[in-house]
């Protein structure tokens, strides 16, 4: 009889022994084992795993050995001696002192690296029975390697094994039974994978992310360093908007197997969310070169022409990336988002209705409707869809803050606060949600707690001129004017470009009659306008000398 | 008066893009001119190529029509005009007019250039109100340098501010840690 022993060492569960002696353990079907020589005898020591590993790094689920035609060989002595190389299928525990010429089991090129075992196996023995339970299993839960209709067979033949064994026929005695149980224990230990990594996944598909994160990290090592796993972890950080983590761990996926594509499209949303051009243009390139026909590359390419802010060109990236796979639900995300850039919000409303017909969970899809019906002030079905993202991602703090706020268009302030504070409990790294309430308390006239909840955010966030711009805003409602304009002054120098606008009228309010105390205008030169501003009626003379700086270069 | 001082050139406005402040939207709309030569069309004065222009072939005012679908933002135009390349081709009196139609127009803007040498900026904003809303906007060529009767213009821009208050109504912020969060994507 043969029987098939294969690693179960990959899965840390039981030690193996890479030894040389293991062809000892193998043994044809019916034959004496005239040939085989005892194992050795004080039972194989247990070795590291460390010869599996050190060419087991591609994943289990590579098996590619596994598609090669199972060939009984005749049993024959020099196969017991001549593999003397490193990963030979291993044996199980070395309880079993000397189970006599068992066969390396097919699917042991499931636990070792699938080049040692193909080689292993044109020399070797080769198996007859594999097991059936893992093979099987394998195939329903993961699919990824592949299974072939060869395995089918050998799984067959192991049932015949399998019942021959449970009739207790020939003269199978104790070994068979013992080989029976490295079986069952083997495909136990593949069972105990499979599920950690299924656990996993489906905490990150049910967004409960930080579960995902531990779940995925207790994996061993050398499970842990593929692409797949790493891939799912850099997601979960994603969805935690923990954007440099995952930027760390996607750079990590990329070294491992710089032949991936899947997954791609987060690591190039990650890199637009740290704005990290470089990283992204090249990115870009390495994946539109090595492949043009899935979508992730274009995705990839849309994503960095849109931080470049060139968004025509990163529109016809993503419709070239919906065209190459119109079932990407993603690509029509990132569409939706170009084209609300460029202000076509119907058909953004279009790109993201059709990502949610893809795929009703890509609660990005509904965000980005939500985030359009806020444009459109229709804050009622902003709230509805917002919430709807928030029901299948309940751990966004971004969504809760986005909630927030729409809550506070709607005039709900206090649900606005709550909302705010569940938001800023997930997720206290988020300055935007503190931002947000303290605006909410500052337009509530909570002035002293809205100072407060600034100074905090001041701490976290020191460079934000818009920090500065709301704490003026609240000195200026307070009466504190030198305060105000200080603050003012410091948002202006921290972004003399896009808030100028708003920080300039924010400023000239000043000179308008509500203010008590008369203010010199010659003490503020510096906050001269240009001369469209109508309130410059208001400044003296002196200040307008000075806003003859050249337009042109004004609105730079 | 002493000879006027040539118009300095202003920046160029692909930076301005890339501030992400404005917008260039002149794809949004339907560009006509009042005259061509032609191969020196539409096309050569929208094609961002300062090599290629438009020649007018007709009488002065020469115009550039351009109309938008909706009524739209325009913040400012820019304008490429270069003296040492087109002489007596530059245009050297500018008025831009705004409004619904070709019967609703309004002058809003005029302007006088002396010896430009790249890009010009015209910022069309209200006195109140900001940047102005307008369905066309016209520009009228009407005089050249040296009294040069047609006129040659490279390349003309327009810009929209960006709106880009995602949530709430607040200016762009500055650090990457708060646009971080500022979005989803």
């Amino acid at each position: 009889m043969c029987l098939c022993v294969f690693a179960l060492n990959s899965f840390g569960i039981l030690p193996l022994e890479p030894s040389p002696g293991d062809p000892t353990y193998l043994q044809n079907y019916g034959h004496s084992g005239s040939g085989m020589e005892p194992p050795p005898a004080a039972g194989p020591p247990k070795k590291s795993v460390a010869r599996i590993n050190q060419v087991g790094t591609k994943s289990v689920f590579t098996q590619s050995g596994n598609s090669r035609e199972v060939i009984p060989m005749p049993f024959n002595p020099t196969q017991t001696t001549a593999p003397q190389t490193s990963t030979t299928p291993q044996v199980l525990s070395p309880t079993i002192a000397a189970p006599p010429n068992v066969q390396p089991r097919r699917s042991s090129r499931l636990f070792t690296s699938a080049s040692s075992t193909a080689k292993e196996n044109s020399k070797k023995l080769k198996m007859k029975f594999p097991t059936k339970i893992p093979n099987r299993k394998t195939k329903t839960k993961t699919g990824k390697g592949g299974m072939t209709p060869s395995n089918l067979n050998e799984s067959i033949e192991l049932l015949k094994l399998d019942s021959s064994i449970s009739e207790g026929k020939g003269s199978l005695g104790s070994s068979q039974l013992q080989a029976f149980t490295l079986q069952k224990a083997a495909a136990d230990g593949l069972m105990s994978l499979m599920r950690d990594i299924g656990r996993g996944y489906v905490a990150l598909c049910s967004y409960n992310c930080k579960e995902a994160i531990n779940i995925l990290s207790q994996l061993p090592t050398h499970h842990y360093n593929t692409g797949w796993v790493l891939n799912q972890i850099g997601r979960a950080h994603f969805e935690l908007a923990e954007y440099t983590q995952a930027e760390r761990i996607f750079s990590e996926v990329r070294r491992i197997e710089s032949y991936r594509v899947e997954g791609m499209e987060i690591y190039s949303t990650t890199l637009w969310h740290l704005q990290k051009d470089v990283a992204l243009s090249a990115l870009s390139k390495d994946l539109t070169d090595m492949d043009k026909n899935s979508p992730e590359p274009w995705c990839v390419a849309g994503n960095c022409f849109s931080l470049q802010r060139e968004h025509d060109i990163a529109i016809k990236f993503f419709t070239r990336a919906i065209q190459v796979d119109p079932g990407f639900a993603y690509a029509y995300t990132l569409l939706g988002h170009e084209l609300v850039l460029t202000e076509e919000l119907e058909k953004a409303l279009g790109c993201f209705r059709n990502a949610i017909r893809l795929n009703k969970r890509h609660y990005n899809a509904w965000y980005g409707l939500g985030m359009i019906y806020y444009k459109q002030e229709k804050f009622n079905l902003a709230e509805i869809h917002f919430k709807k993202a928030l029901s299948i991602n309940p751990q966004s703090s971004v969504l809760l803050c986005h909630i927030g706020v729409v809550q506070h268009a709607l005039k709900k302030s206090d649900h606005a606060l709550e909302t705010l504070n569940k938001a800023i409990g997930i997720d206290p790294k988020n300055p935007l949600c503190k931002f947000h309430r303290a605006s909410i308390l500052f337009a509530s006239e909570k002035y002293k707690a809205a100072l407060q909840e600034l100074e905090e955010l001041k701490q976290i966030v020191p460079k934000e001129s818009l920090v500065y711009f709301l704490i003026g805003k609240v000195y200026k409602k307070l009466g504190q004017t030198h305060l105000a304009l200080m603050n003012f002054s410091w948002a202006m120098d921290l972004d003399p470009k896009g808030a100028n606008n708003q920080i300039k009228e924010a400023i000239d309010k000043r000179y308008l009659p509500d203010d008590e105390e008369p203010v010199t205008p010659e003490d503020y030169p510096y906050y001269s306008t240009d001369m469209e501003e109508s309130q410059e009626s208001s400044m003296t003379d002196a200040d307008d000398t000075q806003l003859h700086t050249a337009e042109s270069d004004e609105v730079l | 008066m002493a000879t006027p001082a040539k118009t300095p050139a202003g920046a160029d406005p692909k930076q301005l893009e890339r501030t992400g402040s404005v917008r260039e939207i002149g794809s949004q709309a339907v560009w006509s001119l009042s005259s061509c030569k032609p191969g020196f069309g539409v096309d050569q004065l929208r094609d961002d190529n300062l090599e290629t222009y438009w020649q007018s072939d007709g009488s002065q005012p020469h115009l550039v029509n351009i109309q938008f679908r909706r009524k739209t933002t325009v913040k400012m135009l820019c304008i490429y005009a270069d003296y040492k390349s087109d002489e007596s081709y530059t245009p050297s009196k500018i008025s831009v007019r705004v409004g619904n139609n070709f019967h609703n127009l309004q002058e809003i803007r005029q302007l006088e250039m002396v010896e430009p040498s790249g890009w010009i900026h015209i910022p069309l904003c209200d006195l109140v109100k900001g940047p102005i809303r307008t369905f066309m906007i016209q520009i009228a060529v009407l005089a050249n340098h040296q009294n040069g009767r047609d006129t040659h213009m490279r390349q003309i821009k327009v810009y929209t501010p960006v709106d880009d208050t995602s949530v709430g109504k607040f200016p762009r912020c500055t650090t990457v840690d708060f646009m971080m969060y500022w979005t989803m994507r």
